[in-house]
């Protein structure tokens, strides 16, 4: 299942059969949290949320794999998104003053989409 | 294996008609080099500009960093598997353009960063404004990929240095140095007495402008090996990573790895120093479980008491550079970790993304958020409109005097996680 804010991933993979792709209408901090949820739930995270060299106060767009079908509670998971908040969190108390034009915005969302195919390409 | 450095040192750099070393002056005929640039039809055009130490010039943005050499002596050539054949390198002779350096600029992305300033406050931070550089300006035709685009400056700039290497063939090195690491067996035999110790390399591996490459190999479908470390001295490892300045490995970086110079300054006297592992950061949590469980293998295998481990990036890298940490120390080899820090502008926030009690001895590169004023310089190469770099998303605060305010983290090579740098905290 990914778990992203970025309309380029939902584009691509919305048709998948493999994966689910649930869109978020919101931040890369809100994709952190729905990712969090899930993980309470019962998913596995598969990828580690903080993909990317690009910071989580510079980039606003963020997706996440995590397992499709659900089980017990995986601690490991959980330590790594609570860790990736935490991140997320520490950056954020340094709001950088970026000017997004839309090439910006696109070189962003198409780092995110890469990255991300670079992790299901392996699989 | 054995590899004989020989250092022509290079004082200056100049334009000329003739491209050639002489009184350790680097002539470059630009021409030429626009030429090399140009054989690749994905640039429209080229502008070839020096950057030397002290002077008034930022170049920015960076994308690479390649030093000069060539294969003097011995199997294979420069860069294998990029524009050297694949063969195994890391034995005979290599000469080296010591003080000399090629820079790639180039607007990949709309987003900037990567800054070498000659000058100022901000060329303490980076041992690039030490070095004579050749800064190539590259403009993609019209429409190009970013894919695309990333890939031929990565060329370029090996060409160029591989051309400018070239002018060093035939010249007296001022200075050589030997490296000569002995197989297993003969390691065992010369050194029964000291500590077994290799370098666990972590290279970068995620995506476009998050790679680096092994023998050509793009380290994201690697599996944990291992290398003699004279094949990174002829350029086995390359960097295709250029997000994160100031802890992005440059593939001068790789060629001129402080580790592994430094572990064998103690080779044969207080450690056997037994090579290198190398591994990847890969995003997938999964892969990063099998490569740091293979370097632990790879550990206990090759018999070794202790291990230096460096990791490249920020963020998730930190969790494979703790399991990479824990597992080793897990198997009763002692581990020392190399990497910087994000602990935000006043230092206090906790470093890295990802911690574990055994990782106890740690050597830092740097707080990257640590706030920097850049005045404003003479000269830019790379980006010179100013408007551009304000639309350009600049990661920091560019001023209407040309100065910038920044984390260190804008910086190519600031805070660089092989320890590369000479400043310190007493």
């Amino acid at each position: 299942m990914i778990i992203t804010n970025n309309d380029w991933v939902y584009e691509k993979y919305k048709n998948y059969d493999s994966h689910q792709v649930i869109f978020i209408e919101g931040s890369y901090k809100d994709v952190l949290v729905k990712t969090r949820d899930k993980i309470h739930e019962g998913y596995e995270l598969l990828t580690h949320p903080l993909s990317s060299s690009l910071k989580p106060n510079e980039t606003p767009f963020k997706s996440i794999i995590i397992s499709e079908i659900k089980d017990k509670l995986n601690v490991d998971s959980l330590i790594i998104i609570e860790n990736s908040i935490m991140s997320w969190e520490k950056f954020n108390n340094n709001k950088l003053k970026l000017n997004f034009t839309q090439q910006i915005i696109e070189d962003f969302k198409l780092v995110d989409l890469t990255v991300l195919e670079g992790a299901l390409n392996n699989k | 294996m054995k590899l004989e450095l020989g250092y022509i040192y290079i004082k200056d750099i100049q334009f000329a008609e003739e491209s050639k070393v002489e009184n350790g002056t680097l002539y470059v005929n630009k021409e030429k080099v626009k030429e090399l640039v140009l054989e690749d039809e994905h640039f429209k055009s080229v502008e070839v500009d020096l950057a030397k130490p002290g002077e008034s010039t930022r170049i920015m943005p960076v994308k690479d960093v390649i030093e000069p050499r060539v294969k003097v002596e011995g199997p294979g050539g420069i860069f294998p598997g990029m524009v050297s054949k694949v063969e195994t390198v890391g034995s005979g002779k290599t000469h080296v353009l010591k003080g000399a350096a090629v820079v790639t600029t180039g607007k990949i992305v709309a987003f900037q960063e990567g800054i070498i300033d000659m000058t100022g406050p901000g060329s303490e931070y980076t041992p690039f404004s030490k070095l004579n550089n050749l800064v190539l300006i590259c403009e993609p035709v019209d429409g190009l990929k970013q894919h695309d685009h990333e890939r031929a400056l990565r060329f370029a700039g090996y060409k160029v240095a591989v051309y400018l290497g070239e002018l060093a063939r035939t010249l007296v090195p001022d200075q050589v140095e030997v490296f000569e690491t002995p197989t297993v067996k003969e390691g065992l035999k010369l050194y029964p007495e000291l500590p077994r110790v290799a370098y666990v390399l972590m290279l970068q591996s995620q995506g476009l402008m998050h790679d680096t490459y092994v023998y050509g190999v793009d380290a994201k479908q690697t599996l944990t090996t291992m290398l003699y470390p004279t094949e990174i001295m002829d350029g086995a490892i390359v960097s295709g990573n250029c997000v994160s300045a100031c802890d992005k490995n440059t593939t001068y970086h790789h060629i001129n790895n402080p580790v592994v110079h430094d572990l064998f300054s103690e080779h044969g006297k207080t450690i056997n120093f037994v090579g290198v592992i190398i591994t990847n950061e890969n995003v997938y949590l999964a892969d990063k479980e099998r490569s740091s469980n293979w370097s632990a293998k790879l550990a206990e295998f090759l018999g070794l008491d202790g291990v230096i481990i460096s990791q490249e990036g920020f963020g998730n890298p930190d969790t494979d550079l703790i399991m990479n940490c824990k597992k080793i120390e897990a198997k009763g080899i002692k581990t020392v970790i190399i990497t910087d820090e994000y602990a935000g502008r006043d230092g206090s926030s906790q470093s890295l993304a990802d911690a574990d009690a055994s990782a106890n001895a740690v050597v830092t590169g740097g707080n990257a958020n640590q706030v920097i004023n850049l005045p404003a310089l003479e000269k830019v190469i790379g980006y010179t409109s100013v408007a551009d770099i304000i639309a350009g998303g600049f990661s920091g605060s560019l001023h209407e005097d040309g100065s910038i305010t920044a984390e260190l983290q804008v910086i190519t090579g600031a805070t660089n996680e092989m320890g590369f740098n000479k400043l310190s905290a007493r």
